[in-house]
């Protein structure tokens, strides 16, 4: 079942096709990475999917509606959940209270008990009581999946959501990421890290310069002349 | 469901709020006339402190035309308190409320898409409209201001701005602090993108904040306009109320429950204070200027923090009385009596 369907979406920045005829379908709990060099277009397609930026051209469906022109929270609330290649965090509030938050306007009745149970597999208890903006880096992205996973989303968006993240902590939060997928949640992930890529991804769309170039397994792409060209920037013989 | 938050132990803000009740529900009987006119005073500050509290420390949007609806609420109380309408006083606070909620839902719509020092500039301009508009219209009274029947018992004005003001203060408090639409607020003062992609309406949550906090001015300024029996623009719409207001909110303390109301009560009664001691000159805003920057520069978070600070400094000497046992070990008693010999 098509959860997420992009169709031809075009968006520019003055002379800059920033996303250029981007057409994707995305099956219900599959997790799919993105990956592509430095200002292929993977952020500002993420952006155009929640709804932070509008496209020029196309259309972006969500379980069948199409979600093109809808605003951001609209987008939150039929089931779509993101993070942030920088961390956007609620830097006043305690780290438990970044997780309340999330829940807002989700399962506000169980916020209580679903935060507690994050923040034990997250390994955050310790720092519950503690200002979101006194966290390292690594701690700042789990809590953004923590985040992630008290909106119980039905796709969630993660941009380099283990960058800078300890092994173990990053283990932690790949297998927060399985679990969810089994009970039903689809994923996008922008990642540079190809191990990681490997590890996690169905299946890997490679972007650049606003295109999709190839995608495939891993294997696939990872033997796909575009990509040792574009991405990798050798060529192919 | 209820949540809590970061207004601090819950138990200890019922018992402070307790105890600050019963003391000044006691007052009149306490104490002189002088007094009870000083603490309606402190009352109607404190409540006008935490209504730009609401719009600034919760919700992150700097608003410098506050003193519009205070106004607002003083002109409809008075302009409906005239022979021609005789109404009764009680009746026209919720109507004042309700003119002041509808300028700031109208107003706040299309400024509260704007960002930092253009929402300020735009509430600054709504309060200079407003004036000007009192100033030239004829059923203001123009700039002979209007006169509202005279009401000569301290008490009643004392326990009306008390009321409103505890009445003002548990509604924040309960929506801020302890509901849904707090977390809503602060998540929106914090980060709007991150608010967004959580499901929230921000450009709703903003109104309802900004609305919330035109509300209370309003029905003060109500309260006020009967209380001092003549309004004109210079008084119930002079840009300095909303000045003053600032300073007392980030003086007690931005974005805390109890700050605005801190900041009101040792700012006002100070301000008395220097006025009975020097008398009606300027020389007082010296004083008053020299205290507020001393508070800025030593305490950024207000005098709510001061607690919080000696016990941070008691930490730190306790951390370094430790770490320099570490470095150099204690004496026995028997190396102490060797030294000495």
């Amino acid at each position: 079942m098509t959860v997420l369907a992009v169709d031809d979406l075009f968006r520019s920045f003055g002379g800059i096709r920033a996303v250029d005829g981007v057409s994707l379908d995305i099956e219900q709990a599959e997790i799919v990475g993105i990956i592509g060099p430095n200002g292929s277009g993977k952020s500002t397609l993420f952006n155009l999917l929640t709804g932070a930026l509008k496209a020029d051209a196309g259309t972006i469906s969500l379980f069948g509606r199409n979600i093109t022109r809808l605003a951001p929270y609209r987008i939150a609330r039929a089931g779509l959940g993101r993070t942030f290649q920088i961390p956007a965090l609620f830097v006043n509030m305690t780290v438990r209270e970044n997780l309340w938050t999330a829940a807002v306007q989700f399962d506000w009745d169980n916020a209580r008990a679903d935060a507690d149970a994050v923040l034990e597999r997250l390994e955050l208890t310790h720092v519950a009581e503690d200002l979101a903006s006194s966290l390292s880096g690594g701690q700042q992205r789990l809590l953004e999946m923590g985040r992630v996973l008290m909106q119980k989303p039905k796709v969630a968006l993660l941009d380099e959501v283990a960058a800078g993240v300890h092994p173990r902590l990053r283990q932690i939060m790949l297998d927060a990421i399985r679990t969810m997928r089994d009970a039903g949640t689809t994923f996008l992930v922008i990642e540079h890290d190809m191990e990681l890529a490997q590890d996690i991804c169905d299946r890997i769309i490679v972007m650049d310069a606003g295109k999709i170039v190839a995608q495939g397994s891993f294997e696939e792409i990872s033997h796909d002349p575009h990509v040792m060209e574009a991405y990798l920037g050798v060529s192919a013989e | 469901m209820s949540k809590p938050a970061s207004g601090g132990n819950a138990i200890v803000n019922l018992g402070v709020l307790v105890l600050v009740v019963a003391v000044l529900f006691l007052l009149p009987m306490m104490t002189t006339p002088y007094y009870v006119r000083v603490a309606t005073g402190v009352a109607m500050w404190a409540g006008l402190a935490l209504s730009w509290n609401v719009i600034c420390g919760y919700a992150g949007y700097i608003s410098f035309g506050h003193v519009a609806f205070f106004g607002i609420g003083a002109y409809t109380t008075a302009i409906l308190m005239q022979p021609q309408h005789d109404w009764n006083f009680w009746a026209t606070l919720p109507v004042a409320a309700v003119i002041a909620g509808a300028v700031a839902a109208l107003v706040g719509w299309p400024a509260l898409r704007l960002k930092g020092a253009y929402f300020a500039i735009a509430t600054w301009a709504l309060a200079e409209a407003v004036r000007e508009l009192a100033t030239i219209l004829d059923f203001t009274g123009g700039s002979r201001g209007l006169t509202t029947p005279i009401h000569l018992d301290d008490n009643f004005f004392y326990y009306t701005m008390l009321a409103t003001a505890a009445i003002a203060f548990a509604v924040c408090y309960l929506l801020l602090e302890r509901s849904r639409f707090g977390f809503r607020v602060k998540a929106v003062r914090d980060n709007e993108v991150a608010a967004r992609a959580q499901g929230i309406n921000t450009t709703l949550v903003k109104i309802a904040a900004f609305v919330l906090s035109a509300m209370i001015p309003a029905v003060l300024g109500g309260i006020n306009a009967y209380w001092i029996t003549f309004i004109n623009p210079e008084s119930v719409l002079n840009t300095i109320i909303t000045d003053q207001l600032v300073v007392m909110v980030l003086v007690g303390g931005l974005g805390h429950a109890w700050g605005p109301a801190l900041g009101a009560t040792v700012l006002y009664v100070f301000d008395e204070q220097l006025r009975v001691s020097y008398g009606e000159t300027t020389a007082y805003i010296i004083i008053v200027g020299a205290l507020v920057m001393a508070v800025v520069l030593f305490l950024p978070d207000g005098l709510v923090s001061v607690g919080r600070r000696v016990r941070r400094m008691r930490l730190v000497r306790q951390l370094l009385n430790r770490a320099r046992d570490d470095v150099v070990p204690r004496r026995t008693d028997s190396e102490t009596e060797e030294a000495r010999r």
